[in-house]
């Protein structure tokens, strides 16, 4: 019981929340939707594996790279969509095998650079859009039942954060999971203990690889549109933002950290766009929301809300002790 | 780009030094880092800002009428004051662990671009520097590269000549070599560190104002700068600044050479391709377990 009450309740918030929610708040909780599945794999990764990748929107952008162009060439969307995941995950074991050899840091700029240099390549590459990006990605559909509505696409995004939610939580509760949250701790500790250091690492790597692949092809479907510039630098540090202010470790943590994040950026910006704000409003708020979160939760909640929050509980319904 | 098309040795030699006066400010870049990391074992993420922000506020009182030199001055000082500040609040808080300090800085250059965006907006800038095209071994390219070059190298002397023989300079390095013996000798390391940032913020500041002329600056300009500077500083560990001048201007020259015969495409890759490599060849020899570096 105490397993599925959590997987039910978030069952049930995907489930029933789109068709409540107005049109133009559907596009907010799709693109939550996305940003958690990503988040999901960006936790798992720093939680579990210790590892910072600063270059997760690569990934994403593989996945919907992948998408688009199997559907702008014909390829039956759900196979492109069912592609997506698998090439990202493809390209993270290549990279990985050379990139996991290295940490802290070294880690997180080599993942930035590999996220420059995709975005370098993918904007010269003319038969992907080039820097004008790709265009015309037809809409999801299943034999023969086209998703035209925002409403099938919060369903999709919530099906595929659904699907994260539970692969994670499957992986943190197997033998695997235990030895990566020993080598997370100490590395050479649980070496010595006999876990598999190397290939859990790229396990996960791959994983969470492949969870940003598939968000990101549901994100080309969405949108029918895609560009270089739509996988901005800034993106791999949102997911870090979410995955941090949430509390690593924690399966609710990038579910709460994204939404927090999301939710405070889309009030910020409804704020930024009233009449008499300048324009700049919303690019400024915005980033000064991840900074501030970013920083005040690192330095004063280094646990993250999930977490904190958890002990809060416990804390409350504790018996006094004088 | 330098250079008249034909005569291949000119063609190298301008390429040659354009690169070394892109890669002195990489260097600049990169010796920030040094400096902040040696000290601290931060690697500060917000290094590009201090350039974008000195580069900005150089272009703006450049723009009321303050002359050459004073405005470029008032950029390094801004870079000197941001650094303080990022060292502040990275390091400033007792038992912060580097790791710690180091998303705090990434998220410190995020609230630097909604600085920028506020007073400058998000339009790349830029401003006149050394003009006209200066002519060497027949080489034309823009007179400006040289005064990076010239600037840069009396930077790196004076640097040395600080670290080794001044007072501060040798604190400086002792807590670099030794945090807890820098201690039982009586320095002050928390405050060490944070004349770090300052210097760091100033080193930065300096790659910004010197490199805008020939390169636009806009909020976002940090990643590339960084990126470029942290490649160029782990040649040496991220300890030796001496290497990291010589990685930066490495970087700097591979660019151009690789834009200059490649066509103009794939420089960015060239810089990162050899940063990936050197950090996976250093990995390789080191054994892949370093656990101090966390």
């Amino acid at each position: 019981m105490r397993r599925l009450l959590p997987a039910g309740l978030l069952l049930a918030v995907l489930a029933l929340l789109p068709p409540l929610l107005p049109e133009r708040h559907l596009a907010t909780f799709v693109l939550l939707a996305l940003a958690a599945t990503v988040t999901v794999g960006v936790s798992l990764l720093m939680g579990y594996a210790g590892q910072v990748s600063l270059g997760q929107a690569s990934f994403y952008a593989i996945g919907a790279y992948t998408a688009g162009l199997l559907a702008v060439h014909g390829v039956p969307p759900l196979l492109g969509l069912l592609a997506a995941p698998v090439i990202a995950a493809v390209a993270a074991t290549l990279l990985g095998a050379p990139l996991l050899r290295l940490r802290g840091h070294h880690l997180a700029f080599a993942t930035l650079a590999v996220q420059l240099i995709l975005l370098s390549l993918l904007a010269q590459a003319d038969w992907a859009g080039g820097a004008i990006g790709l265009q015309g990605i037809p809409r999801f559909s299943v034999g023969g039942f086209e998703v035209r509505e925002d409403l099938g696409y919060a369903y999709a995004a919530g099906l595929v954060l659904m699907i994260a939610v539970l692969i994670a939580r499957n992986v943190i509760e197997s033998r695997a999971g235990r030895g990566m949250r020993a080598a997370a701790t100490s590395e050479t500790a649980a070496a010595a203990s006999g876990v598999a250091i190397g290939g859990y690492r790229l396990a996960v790597f791959a994983l969470s690889a492949a969870f940003a692949g598939l968000a990101g092809g549901v994100y080309a479907f969405y949108l029918g549109y895609l560009a270089p510039g739509s996988f901005p630098v800034l993106l791999s540090i949102e997911f870090v933002v979410m995955a941090v202010v949430g509390g690593l470790g924690t399966i609710a943590g990038p579910l709460v950290g994204a939404t927090v994040i999301v939710l405070l950026v889309q009030l910020l910006n409804t704020l930024g766009t009233q009449p008499g704000m300048p324009d700049y409003a919303p690019a400024v708020l915005s980033y000064a929301v991840y900074a501030v979160v970013l920083i005040v939760c690192v330095l004063y909640l280094p646990r993250g809300l999930v977490p904190a929050a958890r002990a809060a509980v416990t804390r409350l319904t504790a018996p006094d002790h004088v | 780009m330098a250079g008249r098309k034909g005569d291949p040795m000119s063609d190298l030699v301008g390429y040659l030094v354009t690169g070394l006066g892109i890669g002195a400010g990489f260097a600049l870049v990169a010796s920030g880092l040094v400096a902040i990391y040696r000290v601290t074992r931060v690697v500060n993420f917000a290094q590009g800002a201090f350039a974008v922000l000195a580069a900005m506020l150089a272009a703006s009182l450049l723009g009321a009428g303050v002359p050459h030199g004073l405005a470029e001055t008032g950029g390094v000082a801004l870079g000197a004051i941001t650094g303080l500040l990022v060292g502040i609040v990275a390091i400033g808080r007792p038992g912060t662990s580097p790791g710690t300090s180091l998303i705090v800085t990434l998220g410190l250059g995020v609230l630097a671009y909604a600085v920028e965006i506020l007073i400058w907006g998000d339009q790349p800038r830029s401003y006149p520097g050394v003009p006209g095209v200066a002519e060497l071994a027949g080489a034309r390219l823009q007179a400006h590269y040289l005064l990076i070059i010239a600037v840069t190298a009396p930077v790196f002397a004076l640097m040395a000549w600080f670290f080794a023989r001044t007072d501060l300079g040798r604190a400086l390095s002792a807590c670099a070599s030794n945090r807890y013996a820098a201690q039982v000798v009586g320095i002050d390391v928390r405050r060490m560190g944070l004349l770090a940032f300052t210097i760091g913020g100033a080193l930065g500041g300096l790659a910004g104002v010197l490199t805008t002329p020939v390169q636009q600056v806009t909020f976002d300009s940090d990643v590339a700068l960084i990126v470029n500077g942290f490649a160029a500083a782990v040649l040496g560990g991220l300890t030796r600044p001496v290497v990291a001048l010589a990685g930066g201007l490495l970087l700097g020259v591979a660019q151009t050479l690789a834009a200059g015969y490649g066509g103009g495409a794939y420089q960015v890759e060239v810089a990162l391709v050899l940063m990936l490599t050197v950090m996976i060849v250093q990995a390789a020899r080191t054994g892949p377990v370093a656990e101090t570096a966390r």
